[in-house]
């Protein structure tokens, strides 16, 4: 296929993901719902279900506001309220980790909200590195497995090892995607976005099998002439309108430190040792990352270090509202990147926005301040 | 023009438990700062963060939870949170987190000041939030922090592991302070603390206890202020001491048929949520003036740890408020309202918190059917004071108040 082909056929994906979770449930197929942030994927495709990306939908939030105060993040209303609705019947269940306040809150009205779909909690440990906290994660796994066989899933050691050498090919084939995205501006962000978020959808083997054909393509195309290349961060960045913009303002995403796109794709389960040690061990490694401590903070330093090494003129966060891990580091991000000299800006996006037109404004003077 | 006559103020008996209680929570902030000219190393502490560690270990200690409501019950939230806002921080941030960021900054606030930390002591049992506002303490203040996770509990009991993973956590936590400070850890120091820290939570419990007589011999809002001591002194010898005055006064009031609640108690509720410390004053006339009492909240259970083990005392860590799956919560409440004869309970849906306030319509809800009583809730925040309106609250404290009256009239006519 074509880079546009391909494109084109990641876009149809996340265009409409109901449509693509009817097909493998036609397809004899069970489906485990992830929500954010870093489900144990790898167990759920072991035990023989295709985990299925819930992170909300940009949607009118109506009877999630049963369960939820207005100051909780759209992101995890929308996926409250797309349960409720029926979007993601025939599921087998959803897996919620509880890395922030807002995500504990959703496994707890999940059980009333949407009974129909066990949830089933994923409990991280925050000292994740030393021995007792990779003892943790592991109690927290044997949970989660614990929950799929009672639903019919078989664990192995030996399925959950390969089942891990898929997904680190897959992370693998991402982090190369990213890379031969920055030097690629003619690709636009809207199409990034896709490529991304059609991971959530597709089985790990087929989108690992896209990713490297859309990979080795762009490879061979000349690249189009540099836009303002800028880092982009934030927790999730799907919105289309969103996209839109940055594709008008002219501006090229070089890198990213999103949650939803490349941060989650940067740590690789160890190949030693038993497979579901391995794969606690993989959660002890990971870091740059709001909902996971680390009193030396360093997403920060990634982020001014990650801007530099490639080019960017300056870093756009997207602040997911009410994301108070977010929140947080943004400040220390924007003193990072100010004492850098790295221009930074801040816009507030969330999952009920249909006006775009401050973020707009905001992106164009931010646009416009890069290329003076 | 008439002269104002201010009246001055009743002296408050120096063997009664409000001034115990009251030199304790203010002791508090000038013993730290006294520690600090001593150069003992001094702890910014979250609330729930086992105490035993920092007083075996001879740590000073001060808690930015209570020097930020203290800051907001004097009229200071929104001077000290514009200061936050104007670094960076949104305003959806917790509203104490905000208050404590702005300090850091401004190391001075007349209203509440307090030592600087050599080292700030994080457990987020209380909310995750805690660990974000902790660790840009850390940086901002360039000191080391300590970090004991206690994770969410999705499930009603604590399991082994998560008993295992605190433990050890406890002993790294230990370890690292006496390699950070040159300090000794002492067994014999540490039964003396626990010690100390279950007679505080027994008396506490007992008094709050007290609420099952009718009518209850306090007002609620007492709780509000003696609940300082068990944040920020239960490991202390004298919190066990004036807790136990407290119990024996409670007691008192009862056998002679008076109370601090100084009007009829014709409404007994259940109050869900943290104060509104800029307006404690409007949240408690609003139910006093309609003889509301708020007879007990979940700050009953809060801070009275007892507990018999070193393994009692973790799952008491694993088990407070904000780290209890739905169901336990809903129990616990349940209990409260039955044990305490509530008949109304209103929820404050604090902006500050999003895990208190993020299953408390699903949770209220259950509550109310179980215990076959009304519900109401208002908008409010703890310290910033922008986000409460009296209106609303009076609206809302009216209307379960009106339901209660209907539920009354109706039990009478049966």
């Amino acid at each position: 296929m074509t880079v546009n082909e391909l494109f084109a056929k990641l876009h149809e994906v996340p265009a409409d993901p109901k449509a693509q979770m009817d097909r493998y449930l036609a397809e004899g197929k069970k489906i485990v719902l992830c929500a954010p942030v870093y489900t144990p994927e790898e167990i759920i495709h072991a035990m023989g279900f295709v985990p299925m990306g819930a992170w909300g939908a940009d949607t009118e939030l109506r009877r999630a506001k049963e369960y939820c105060p207005a100051f909780l993040c759209s992101i995890v209303q929308s996926i409250l309220e797309l349960g409720i609705n029926g979007m993601y019947d025939g599921a087998s269940a959803i897996v919620i980790p509880s890395l922030c306040d807002t995500l504990k809150t959703l496994g707890e009205n999940w059980k009333y909200a949407v009974p129909s779909i066990p949830f089933i909690p994923m409990t991280y440990p925050q000292n994740r590195k030393p021995a007792y906290g990779v003892a943790f994660t592991k109690a927290g796994y044997e949970r989660v497995i614990r929950d799929l066989e009672k639903l019919g899933g078989t664990f192995s050691d030996e399925k959950l090892a390969a089942s891990n050498a898929v997904y680190n090919r897959h992370n693998a084939a991402m982090r190369k995607l990213e890379q031969v995205l920055a030097k690629h501006p003619e690709v636009t962000a809207c199409q990034r976005s896709d490529a991304f978020k059609s991971a959530f959808f597709l089985t790990k083997e087929e989108h690992t099998a896209l990713i490297e054909e859309l990979t080795a393509a762009l490879e061979q195309q000349t690249p189009g002439t540099e836009k303002t290349p800028i880092l982009l961060s934030g927790i999730l960045a799907d919105a289309p309108a969103f996209n839109a913009i940055l594709d008008e303002m002219g501006l090229h995403i070089v890198a990213d430190d999103v949650a939803a796109q490349s941060r989650q794709y940067q740590t690789d389960v160890p190949e030693s040792g038993d497979a579901l040690t391995a794969l606690a061990e993989k959660f002890a490694n990971m870091d740059n990352c709001s909902v996971l401590y680390n009193a030396a903070k360093p997403r920060v330093k990634w982020i001014v270090d990650t801007a530099k090494a490639r080019g960017a003129k300056g870093v756009l966060v997207a602040l997911t509202k009410f994301c108070d891990p977010e929140e947080f580091d943004y400040v220390m991000i924007k003193k990072a990147c100010e004492s850098a000299g790295i221009p930074i800006t801040v816009v507030e996006i969330d999952r009920q926005m249909v006006q775009f037109e401050q973020a707009r404004t905001n992106i164009e003077t931010f646009r416009d301040m890069l290329n003076m | 023009m008439a002269e104002e006559v201010k009246k001055a103020p009743r002296p408050v008996d120096p063997n009664s438990a409000k001034y115990k209680l009251g030199k304790i929570a203010a002791d508090a902030f000038a013993d730290a700062i006294e520690a600090k000219k001593k150069g003992i190393p001094v702890a910014w502490v979250s609330s729930n963060f086992p105490v035993e560690i920092p007083e075996t270990l001879g740590i000073a200690t001060v808690y930015p939870e209570n020097q930020a409501a203290g800051i907001a019950a004097r009229g200071a939230g929104e001077r000290m949170c514009n200061v936050a806002e104007a670094e960076g921080y949104s305003n959806d941030i917790c509203a104490y987190a905000r208050i404590s960021l702005a300090y850091a900054k401004l190391k001075s606030c007349p209203e509440q000041d307090v030592a600087m930390p050599d080292v700030v002591l994080c457990c987020n049992n209380i909310c995750n939030c805690m660990i974000k506002w902790y660790e840009n303490l850390a940086q901002e203040l360039n000191i080391p922090m300590i970090m004991l996770d206690i994770p969410f509990n999705p499930d009603y009991d604590v399991s082994d592991a998560q008993v295992q993973y605190v433990s050890a956590q406890f002993w790294d936590a230990v370890h690292q302070l006496e390699q950070l400070f040159g300090l000794k850890w002492d067994d014999d120091k540490f039964e003396e603390v626990t010690g100390f820290s279950c007679r505080a939570s027994r008396a506490w419990l007992a008094a709050t206890g007290c609420a099952k007589y009718v009518p209850s011999p306090f007002n609620g809002f007492d709780l509000l202020n003696h609940m300082a001591v068990m944040v920020t002194a239960r490991g202390k010898e004298c919190s066990g001491d004036a807790m136990e005055t407290l119990y024996k006064e409670y007691m008192e009031n009862h056998k002679n048929g008076t109370s601090t609640f100084r009007t009829e108690e014709k409404y007994r509720i259940l109050f869900e949520g943290i104060a509104c410390w800029p307006y404690l004053r409007a949240t408690s006339t609003g139910l006093k003036s309609r003889g509301i009492n708020m007879v007990t909240t979940i700050y009953a259970d809060a801070f009275g740890y007892d507990y018999d083990s070193f393994e009692g005392m973790i799952k008491a860590y694993c088990s407070v408020p904000n780290a209890i799956n739905l169901e336990k919560s809903r129990d616990k409440r349940i209990k409260l309202c039955q044990d305490n004869h509530v008949e109304g309970m209103l929820i404050h849906t604090n902006r500050s918190c999003k895990l208190w306030s993020g299953f408390m319509y699903e949770m209220g809800r259950q509550v109310g059917k179980a215990c076959d009583i009304p519900v109401a809730s208002f908008d409010g925040d703890q310290a910033d004071p922008r986000n409460f309106s009296e209106a609303q609250y009076d609206t809302r404290v009216q209307g379960l108040m009106e339901i209660m009256e209907a539920n009354k009239e109706q039990k009478g006519a049966n």
